[in-house]
């Protein structure tokens, strides 16, 4: 009892301590206020480990918006759901000169469906709570404490998670019994934690002070990269009535396998016998499975229901196969077990999706790196990814939002770090040859067929299967050109392992030519012109580009018969950088007028100085490309 | 048991009479094969059939009366972008004492298959029901099996204790229907106003007598039985510069005018303006809050201590009120409590610190009226009937000679007479303590205007150095200045203004009255730029538009079924004046225009010449109207066509020796 006993006293004494902060705004250094819109005046982030199914936090934060971007700072959202319950909230809220105005409790928060918007049905909740404060700065200072019945996610610590934030002073506390086995990961932290240890508790206290806020700079690995952060992750946990033990990804995948995965095979015998017939002709795995997966395909949509620890486990494959519905897990899950049926072996495998490039950190596992499911058939060598909650994309391509990275491979014999497949430079592809023709009044109509492969295979992929008045709208959106009319829309969807779209529009532009004076004014390149970045200066981060493409254009315009010739100014470009090259040229061959252009963007991380030359680069493209010529009409 | 059996009885003679619910399951060849080309060839999914039936009947479940609604339809889904059809969410209302109720969900997938018809029935676990938040209940269900040419079924029994609004019906969606109808049973002892929006039709309406339709505590009361069809109803599509879709969507309202009681007597509900006027101005939350002159008096003196004329009394009461009370945000014709707590806490709604605007002019013996109003978002309010559910904001006028203002306090940035464009809404109503209310155009009082006045050099290095210098005025200084105070300061502003620029440097900057907001916005700034784009020989090249130029048409879409609402006039005007190093011979440039708007909607010009060693450049953009009409919208496109062909052109400048 001793222990707990001083435990209580200590955050009493905090308590007491916190209330009696001055909070005028005043007294924020000036170095914190540069570039902020809200400072964190003080954190204090305790989590009290009593027992696997008993993790108390508790948060003391007081925090100054200072102007009205940073009115969202100052939100507080707190989910919960079975396994998550809040024991209290309060706050208070001080104006400039740091004089208590207003109090709030845990009634004024709103209650509300943590529903994210995608999925069906979701049973976590938020309380959230914003205050309605119009003069500036003004400071909100929150108290609350949560409870969680499990230790298999712990809330990481992450003093600083916006650039426009700074932070006075911030700590993270951790207790935990002195026989806890923990892994303890932290990045960007200066030091070592202070400990204390008896025999009842082991304490680690993180702490940072004055972390000035950053101006954000365009083209910045993601902040989660670099950030400080503290995440740590016991050996032995339970979740939801699961419980086990894992210190490296071999065992949270053997976990996942054994425990979660377990017994969600079944398929009925109907449908095992459709698959069995479906195959049957088949030669080679790989032709079975592609059979397999437009079957699956075909059968069922993504629909999104997380309940309790269904967050972690699919619904079985029975259930998928009768609905013909299900969720990431669901639908890899069955897929998985349409592939059993074919003695094909694969692997349910856990990702972080999204467009920006996020791997599984290989020498720290825990529970919540990913967010997604895909499947990945070793086939003796040929190995193959599925994406099983899309009807459209072809079989054996990721897409961008799983491609070039480290994910999770469940199998029976554990967990196995795999990196998926990398769209490459020269693989994001976009081909387009455009035959068009000028008439006398500078009208231009003609034909332009693009096709568009890799990484810009999916920039296009949710147009074709859309309805022609919708495709034009949205076409009219990327050839962004005064009065665009397209008179034909066709798409043609390339489903190889490298698929291809090839779109080929008939077009009107009228009036895109303008004749002034007897001339015609004309930009050559009418429909892809590069965008200009913002010119940062003193550039602190690196120069991260997420992915490379490669761009070529060949646009024919057939001039009318009035221009005169030899007219030509000196128009072609040639440049060369680090971030890709990039050429341009024009030729005149009788009554025809080529236009030639071809870019090359870079992937990579660049040196910070660079961003220099990556602005200079790309603003010499878009000089280039929004080149006008001039040719002389006869009299 | 008397209830159930009449009921039974009642939907029998339904059964024999005008139109008819449809027997769930029947899937015909003709749903399956539906052409969408009939509808619209761009649908991914088509209502082929609907049918709503509400009526009030006596809850088995409270013992009082509801509204019983049951929703029936039928759907074609034509490709996976049409799938979502199959994902339903049915919202709800609630409050602590009264809620409704979704019973009797039934839901099937239809899939033609091997020459025959499979359904796949929907099951009850797969109905979810999400708390929201604390009034909304969304009931959640999604159907099973869905694939290209799938039927999907389904329908649902809502029970609510809310008869005022009876039930809203939306003839329109986001898909096209085929076939929707709509009947109701009104009980004689009610009285609805009934008023259908959007610009679709009805196919067919018709109503008639339905005898005893229900018994309130053993007294028959008949029904009024009146049926609303739509057929082929084109989806609803919103589109850009269109303000609330609710006052463009096909849909019948309802609102309760009275009830006759059974014991005789009857409670009025929709009332005449005049009972509304007399109702409003007695109410303790909004006539009586414009009656706290006292509140003032005291602090009345030192507000005044520089005012003279009756003008400047009302504009030092309007800035007093700004700083006094702040906006929580929240929308709304009544105070929350009352003034006098608005102004302790110095925090309140609209109606709060615009009732103290009223009662603060009042004290200081200013003619001050309340003027209630339905926001943009809101919708526009019902003028053949008051419906005194469709305003929700109050704002303040105040009289002074001959001239009125209309004023917000809660928009800390917009000066005396402006309204914020959330107000600028077709016409609102002015309550007043001792006169009729009467309707009152919601117009901004003050024009907006921008003007970029640029004087330069063109300087040996081909480099132009000048100095920008920018008036705003009206809703162009309000956005402005909003947009400045996200800022830390103007300085951090600018910064972020220069990075957005990349071809132009910002090299110094002053920005005058972001603060004195009865002063026109102006900001100067000194700039250089290189904006010769390809210069060979002794020619240049240069093109005027860079500042604000019109680079995209705003209007894409070839047609428009609703009206372009901008929100207000406007008025942009660019004069540039650049000194050129030597003589120069103009020998192209943008030609000179003059175009307008038919009937005097706007107007573009735009005039570019050399004299001496100076080119000037002068270019006016009005808009007159807030308003446009489809059949002006063709005239629009146009219009934003040409300004942009022309200023494709560049000058070309040739030194003569």
């Amino acid at each position: 009892m001793k222990p707990i006993f001083i435990f209580f006293s200590l955050i009493f004494l905090a308590i007491t301590v916190f209330s009696q902060e001055n909070y005028d705004s005043d007294l924020i250094p000036s170095n914190l206020k540069n570039r902020a819109n809200a400072t964190i005046r003080k954190e204090e982030t305790v989590i009290d480990m009593r027992a696997p199914d008993n993790v108390i936090l508790s948060v003391k934060k007081a925090i100054t918006v200072l102007n009205k971007n940073g009115d969202d700072k100052a939100r507080l959202v707190l989910f919960y759901d079975k396994s998550t319950s809040i024991k209290s909230i309060n706050g208070e809220v001080y104006n400039a000169a740091g004089i208590l105005t207003k109090k709030f409790t845990q009634s004024n928060f709103s209650d509300e469906s943590a529903a994210d918007g995608f999925s069906l049905f979701v049973d976590s909740r938020v309380k959230h709570y914003l205050p309605s404060e119009n003069v500036y700065p003004y400071t909100v200072v929150y108290n609350y404490e949560i409870r969680f019945k499990q230790n298999l996610i712990i809330p990481d610590w992450v003093p600083q998670d916006e650039d426009d934030i700074s932070v006075e002073k911030s700590s993270y506390t951790f207790i935990s019994k002195p026989t806890d086995e923990l892994r303890i990961k932290t990045q960007s932290f200066e030091g070592k934690p202070e400990e204390t240890i008896n025999d009842k508790q082991k304490i680690l206290v993180w702490k940072v002070t004055n972390l000035p806020a950053v101006r954000p700079e365009p083209y910045s690995p993601g902040r989660k990269s670099y950030q400080t952060s503290v995440k740590i992750a016991t050996k032995n946990f339970t979740y939801y009535n699961h419980s086990g033990s894992y210190t490296n990804w071999q065992e949270l995948g053997k976990w996942n396998y054994d425990d979660l995965l377990k017994n969600k095979k079944n398929l009925p015998p109907a449908t095992v016998q459709t698959i069995a017939e479906l195959v049957a002709n088949e030669k080679t795995d790989k032709d079975k499975a592609r059979k397999i997966y437009e079957y699956m395909q075909k059968k069922t949509r993504y629909i999104s229901v997380q309940i309790g620890i269904g967050g972690f486990q699919p619904v079985s494959a029975s259930e998928v196969d009768r609905l013909g519905y299900g969720d990431c897990k669901a639908l890899v899950n069955y897929t998985q077990s349409l592939l059993d049926v074919a003695g094909i072996e694969s692997y349910y495998c856990i990702v972080e999706a999204g467009n920006k490039k996020v791997s599984l950190d290989p020498n720290y596992a825990s529970m919540v790196q990913g967010n997604h499911i895909i499947l990945c058939m070793p086939l003796k060598g040929d190995t193959t990814w599925l994406e099983c909650t899309s009807q459209k994309i072809p079989f054996g391509f990721l897409s961008t939002f799983t491609d070039d990275r480290l994910v999770l491979a469940c199998t029976k014999d554990g967990g196995k770090l795999l990196k998926t497949p990398k769209l490459s430079t020269a693989e994001n592809l976009q081909i387009r040859n455009a035959e068009l023709k000028i008439l006398p009044n500078g009208n231009v109509i003609g034909t332009m067929k693009t096709t568009f492969s890799g990484s810009q295979y999916d920039n296009n992929e949710e147009l074709i299967e859309k309805a022609p008045l919708e495709q034009k709208k949205l076409l009219a959106k990327v050839y962004d050109i005064d009065n665009i009319n397209f008179n034909t829309v066709n798409y043609i969807q390339r489903k190889n392992t490298d698929p291809e779209i090839i779109e080929t529009i008939n077009l009107e532009m009228p009036h895109y030519g303008t004749i002034n004076n007897n001339r015609l004014f004309l930009k050559l390149n009418a429909f892809n012109v590069q965008n200009t970045i913002s010119e940062v200066r003193n550039r602190t981060k690196p120069v991260y580009i997420n992915r490379g493409f490669t761009d070529e254009d060949t646009i024919v315009y057939n001039l009318p018969d009035e221009i005169e010739k030899n007219l030509l100014p000196e128009s072609d470009k040639k440049l060369k950088s680090i971030f890709g090259e990039y050429t341009c040229r024009t030729i005149l061959d009788d009554k025809k007028l080529i236009f030639y252009r071809k870019l090359v963007m870079n992937e990579g991380t660049f040196p910070p100085e660079t961003y220099a030359e990556f602005f200079k680069f790309t603003t010499e493209v878009n000089t280039a490309d929004n080149l006008k010529l001039i040719l002389s009409l006869k009299k | 048991m008397r209830k159930i059996s009449l009921l039974i009885i009642f939907s029998f003679s339904l059964f024999t009479t005008y139109a008819q619910n449809f027997n769930f399951g029947t899937i015909t060849l003709d749903d399956i094969d539906f052409d969408r080309n009939k509808i619209d060839s761009n649908a991914n999914a088509v209502v082929l059939k609907e049918f709503g039936t509400a009526s009030v009947q006596i809850s088995d479940r409270t013992g009082s009366t509801e509204l019983i609604f049951e929703y029936h339809v039928k759907i074609k889904i034509f490709n996976k972008e049409g799938y979502e059809q199959a994902n339903v969410v049915i919202p709800t209302y609630k409050d602590g004492t009264r809620e409704e109720l979704i019973s009797a969900i039934r839901a099937s997938t239809f899939n033609y298959e091997n020459g025959g018809f499979v359904e796949s029935v929907m099951d009850k676990k797969s109905i979810f029901t999400e708390n929201k938040s604390k009034y909304t209940v969304l009931t959640k269900f999604t159907l099973p099996n869905i694939k290209n040419g799938s039927v999907i079924e389904y329908s649902y029994r809502l029970e609510s204790p809310n008869l005022f609004n009876f039930k809203t019906w939306e003839f329109q969606s986001d898909i096209p229907k085929v076939y929707s109808e709509y009947l109701v049973y009104i009980p004689a002892i009610y009285n609805y106003n009934v008023s259908l929006r959007g610009f679709n039709k009805l196919s067919d309406t018709r109503s008639e007598l339905a005898k005893e339709c229900m018994r309130i505590n053993g007294t028959p009361i008949d029904c009024s039985k009146i049926w609303y069809i739509m057929k082929n109803v084109p989806a609803f599509v919103e589109e850009d510069y269109m303000t609330a879709a609710s006052n463009f969507k096909s849909a019948i309202h309802f609102e309760l005018s009275d009830q006759q009681m059974l014991y005789g007597g009857s409670q009025k509900y929709t009332k005449t303006w005049k009972d509304i006027d007399y109702e409003l101005t007695s109410e303790k939350s909004l006539g009586a809050q414009m009656k706290r002159k006292d509140l003032f008096k005291d602090a009345m003196p030192a507000i005044l201590k520089n005012s003279t004329d009756d003008l400047s009394k009302a504009k030092a009461i309007f800035e007093y009120i700004k700083k006094q009370i702040k906006w929580n945000n929240y929308l709304g014709k009544y105070s929350e409590d009352n003034i006098k707590k608005a102004l302790d806490l110095r925090s309140g709604n609209v109606a709060d610190i615009n009732l103290s605007l009223i009662s603060a002019l009042s004290a200081a013996n200013l003619d001050a009226e309340a003027v209630i109003l339905s926001t943009r978002e809101n919708g526009i309010v019902n003028k053949l009937f008051p419906v005194i559910s469709d305003f929700n904001y109050l704002i303040a006028k105040v009289n002074i000679n001959d001239k009125s203002y209309l004023l917000d306090a809660s928009e800390p940035l917009a000066p005396f007479g402006l309204l914020p464009l959330r107000c600028i809404n077709d016409q609102g109503r002015v309550i007043n303590l001792k006169k009729p209310s009467y309707w009152i155009d919601l117009v901004a009082g003050q024009k907006t205007s921008t003007s970029y006045i640029m004087e330069g050099k063109l300087e040996a290095n081909g480099k132009i150095k000048g100095t920008i210098t920018t008036h705003s005025t009206g809703y162009a200084a309000l956005n402005k200045r909003t947009e400045i105070k996200k800022y830390s300061s103007p300085d951090e502003y600018v910064e972020s203004l220069d990075e957005r620029l990349p071809k132009i440097q910002i090299l110094k900057q002053q920005i005058k009255n972001i603060d004195s907001i009865e002063n026109i916005l102006t900001e100067i700034y000194d700039v250089e730029f290189s904006p010769i784009a390809n210069a060979s020989n002794d020619d240049l090249f240069f093109n005027p538009f860079f500042i604000n130029p019109v680079s995209k048409n705003p209007f894409k879409l070839s047609m428009r079924t609703y009206p372009v609402d901008l929100g207000a006039a406007s008025d942009e005007r660019v004069i540039i004046n650049i000194v050129l190093p030597g003589k120069h011979e103009m020998t192209e440039k943008p030609k000179d225009l003059a175009i307008g708007l038919p009937n005097g909607g706007g107007r573009y010009m735009l005039k570019t010449l050399v004299e001496d060693n100076s080119l000037s450049f002068s270019q006016i953009l009005q808009f007159n109207k807030a308003i446009y009409q489809p059949d002006e919208y063709p005239y629009l496109k146009e219009f934003y066509s040409k300004i942009i062909q022309n200023q494709k052109a560049d000058v070309l400048l040739k030194k003569t020796k």
